[in-house]
């Protein structure tokens, strides 16, 4: 066990329990900063909690790893996040299920699933940003009931500078990887620093 | 994956291309019968000949980039070992777009063309349900999202077996110095590019497809149309370019087998293929050049960039192989023939594409069959002569009698250059009169070379029927 893991793990959570109501008045900082956090608090939790020393095989690894992305998908329809601001219910299962089935899941299955999948997930994850911004910015109609339709129109800019962002993330290490490539070519071995 | 080995999937690539060429053969019959109702040589109702139009844009496109496809992974599959799984599931989902847009298209007749540029597909006037159109945008989804598979399961062998895209680009001899000779293959160095921007190109066009789908099944929500159209014609742009970036990757790996000399990565080629890699994403704009509500820069940009962008790839390559040609005791036959004329017909090709180009030059021209004229040069001229010069070669005689060409291989190539060269020409002349592309009902002054297009359009499409079938017949006799 990594105690400072699992320390930073409950602080993370404690404040987003703490600010809670503070996050949850702008959809932007609901959706981009508290669900966020929460997954965060989960996934320091299950490194904390030694993941590593689960060994998954690679089919349960991508089956966990969808699980976590159902539940992304699901805590991104705009009536669950509606429900959790008034229904104490929701509200409790988003607190829940966001860090566990979120952040502690993928922190387990991740690195072991197949690299393929991982990076269907992530094309298709810019992707459905891009959709999200397309839809909130130019919405006739107001999606959430507790939100105004300029916070909806910021909510879908933000999506699409996380969808910038992640792409930068994603792509750089693509180009550059940090251990200079599994398997570099042989006749390459004598080369200078790329 | 470890223990498979680098070898080409000659038996899937050959079932890609058989499709491939029957498909381009059966559109080409579409383009006929639309060239011959626009010089009222035969009777089509105009709504059947915007089914037409669509199913002849999304079919060509498609199998462009089907038979690029097939040819890239052959080639890579020489150096790095690849996921046979992986190419049967792209193959599948590819298939299952076709029937989607086939489907759509000739029993929901929907006719909104290939751009589905929004808001076209939801306001058809009655002519299709919506149904018919949601159903063509899912067969793209389904198409799309196949590339994204087959580009994943080509970039991530290359990347882990060269050690990053930066170096399966050449990054470290264009720009680090290295030595050439520690650069990849230039196969690899082509298929490091278009998976990069072939993949972007699919991000943005799943985004604005998926958006243009929920418009239809809630129409309330309405996307931004300069936006949808911008995302669009990237989208469009990208996909049609990497299908010739990809396909001349036979160059590069099957004439060498006729001169005797490798084709080598070099610095300058390196450079060219990573200007490919900016610019091809940044030349879209040219497709926008008559929205006056762009901003002007982007315009400026599109244009700038479109001299720039071809030029320095397609320079590279018609340069080198001259030099290859020159002084190499080349064996002719029909596929070496074939590929040497793709790279001329593309190079031929361009030059009215970047007059297209001009922002003075497109105020006129852009809706005009000038159009239709370029881009059908270094179609058919490159990219489908490419594949057909790959097929030849994947079926290739190993006996002496069947070496160099026979007379009715002299004949097909002979009538399929010359009707292409005359198919394509006759659109730059129509265009340069100022006839409107995508029209069903031609007036009589246009329709003369609607005419001598029919005849030269007749001759291409016989003689593809003779490449195809001879691939078919030897395909059946060969092992394997
Ligand atoms: C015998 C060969 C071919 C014939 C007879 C033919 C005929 C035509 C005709 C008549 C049009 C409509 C022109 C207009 O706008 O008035 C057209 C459009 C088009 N063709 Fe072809 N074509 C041939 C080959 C190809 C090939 C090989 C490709 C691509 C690989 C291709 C791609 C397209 C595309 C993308 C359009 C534009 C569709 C649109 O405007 O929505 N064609 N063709
Ligand atoms: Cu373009």
């Amino acid at each position: 066990m990594r105690r400072p893991l699992l320390i930073l793990s409950i602080a993370v959570f404690g404040s987003c329990v703490l600010f809670r109501q503070t996050l949850e008045r702008d959809p932007v900082t609901h959706v981009l900063l508290l669900l966020p956090a929460l997954a965060v608090a989960g996934w320091l939790m299950a490194v904390s909690l030694g993941r590593h020393r689960l060994r998954l095989r690679e089919a349960d690894a991508n089956a966990l790893t969808l699980l976590g992305v159902f539940a992304i998908l699901f805590w991104m329809l705009p009536r669950y996040i509606d429900a959790s601001l008034t229904n104490p219910l929701v509200e409790a299962a988003k607190f829940i299920s966001v860090p566990l089935c979120i952040g502690a899941v993928l922190a387990v299955s991740w690195k072991a699933t197949h690299p393929f999948l991982r990076g269907f997930l992530k094309a298709n994850a810019l992707s459905m940003l891009g959709v999200l911004a397309f839809l909130y910015i130019h919405a006739p109609v107001r999606i959430c009931n507790s939100y105004l339709e300029v916070d909806q129109q910021r909510l879908g800019y933000g999506f699409l500078f996380v969808a910038l962002a992640l792409s930068l993330v994603w792509a750089v290490p693509l180009f550059f990887p940090a251990d200079g490539g599994a398997t570099p070519n042989k006749h390459l071995s004598g080369r200078a620093t790329a | 994956m470890a223990d498979v080995k680098a070898e080409p999937h000659t038996g899937a690539v050959k079932f890609s291309m058989l499709i491939a060429g029957a498909v381009f053969a059966l559109m080409m019959v579409i383009g006929l019968v639309m060239r011959a109702a626009q010089g009222n040589l035969i009777e089509l109702e105009a709504p059947f000949f915007y089914q037409l139009l669509s199913v002849h844009g999304a079919g060509m496109v498609g199998t462009a980039g089907l038979s690029g496809a097939a040819v890239m992974w052959y080639f890579v599959g020489r150096y790095v070992p690849l996921s046979a799984r992986m190419y049967w599931a792209f193959i599948a989902l590819f298939l299952l777009g076709v029937v989607f847009i086939l489907t759509a298209i000739f029993i929901g007749r929907y006719g909104g063309g290939w751009t589905f540029l929004f808001p076209l597909p939801a306001i058809s006037g009655e002519a299709w349900e919506p149904w018919a159109a949601a159903l063509f945008m899912l067969g793209y989804v389904s198409i799309g999202v196949g590339f994204l598979l087959y580009h994943l399961a080509v970039g991530y062998p290359i990347m882990k077996h060269y050690g990053g895209f930066a170096r399966a680009l050449g990054w470290h001899v264009g720009f680090g110095g290295a030595d050439p000779a520690d650069a990849p293959p230039p196969a690899i160095v082509a298929a490091a590019a278009v998976t990069i921007f072939n993949t972007i190109g699919i991000i943005v066009g799943a985004a604005v497809l998926v958006a243009s789908l929920v418009h239809l099944l809630v129409p309330g929500f309405a996307v931004d149309a300069l936006l949808a159209k911008n995302m669009i014609f990237f989208f469009g742009h990208v996909f049609i370019n990497a299908s010739i970036y990809m396909a001349v990757i036979a160059v590069y790996e099957i004439v060498p087998e006729y001169t005797g000399r490798p084709w080598k990565t070099s610095r300058v080629f390196v450079l060219a293929w990573t200007a490919i890699l900016l610019f091809v994403m940044a030349v879209y704009p040219h497709h926008l050049l008559q929205d006056v509500v762009m901003p002007p820069w982007a315009l400026v940009l599109g244009q700038v960039v479109s001299y720039l962008s071809g030029i320095p790839l397609l320079a590279v390559t018609a340069f080198s192989l001259c030099v290859y040609l020159h002084g190499s005791k080349m064996r002719w036959d029909l596929a070496s023939s074939l590929l040497v004329l793709a790279v001329a017909g593309w190079s031929v090709g361009t030059v009215p594409a970047i007059i297209d180009g001009m922002i003075s030059v497109n105020k006129i021209m852009h809706n005009t069959q000038w159009v239709p004229g370029h881009f059908h040069i270094y179609l058919l001229l490159g990219v489908v002569a490419m594949s057909f010069g790959f097929m030849a070669w994947l079926v290739r005689g190993t006996k002496a009698s069947e070496s160099g060409m026979s007379g009715l291989d002299r004949m097909a190539f002979g009538a399929y250059a010359l009707g292409a060269a005359g198919f394509a020409l006759m659109f730059l002349i129509s265009g340069a009169m100022s006839v409107p592309r995508r029209w069903a009902v031609h007036l009589p002054e246009w329709v003369l070379q609607d005419r001598i297009a029919t005849a030269f359009a007749v001759l291409v499409v016989v003689s593809t029927l003779v490449f195809v079938i001879k691939y078919a017949v030897r395909l059946g006799r060969a092992p394997g």
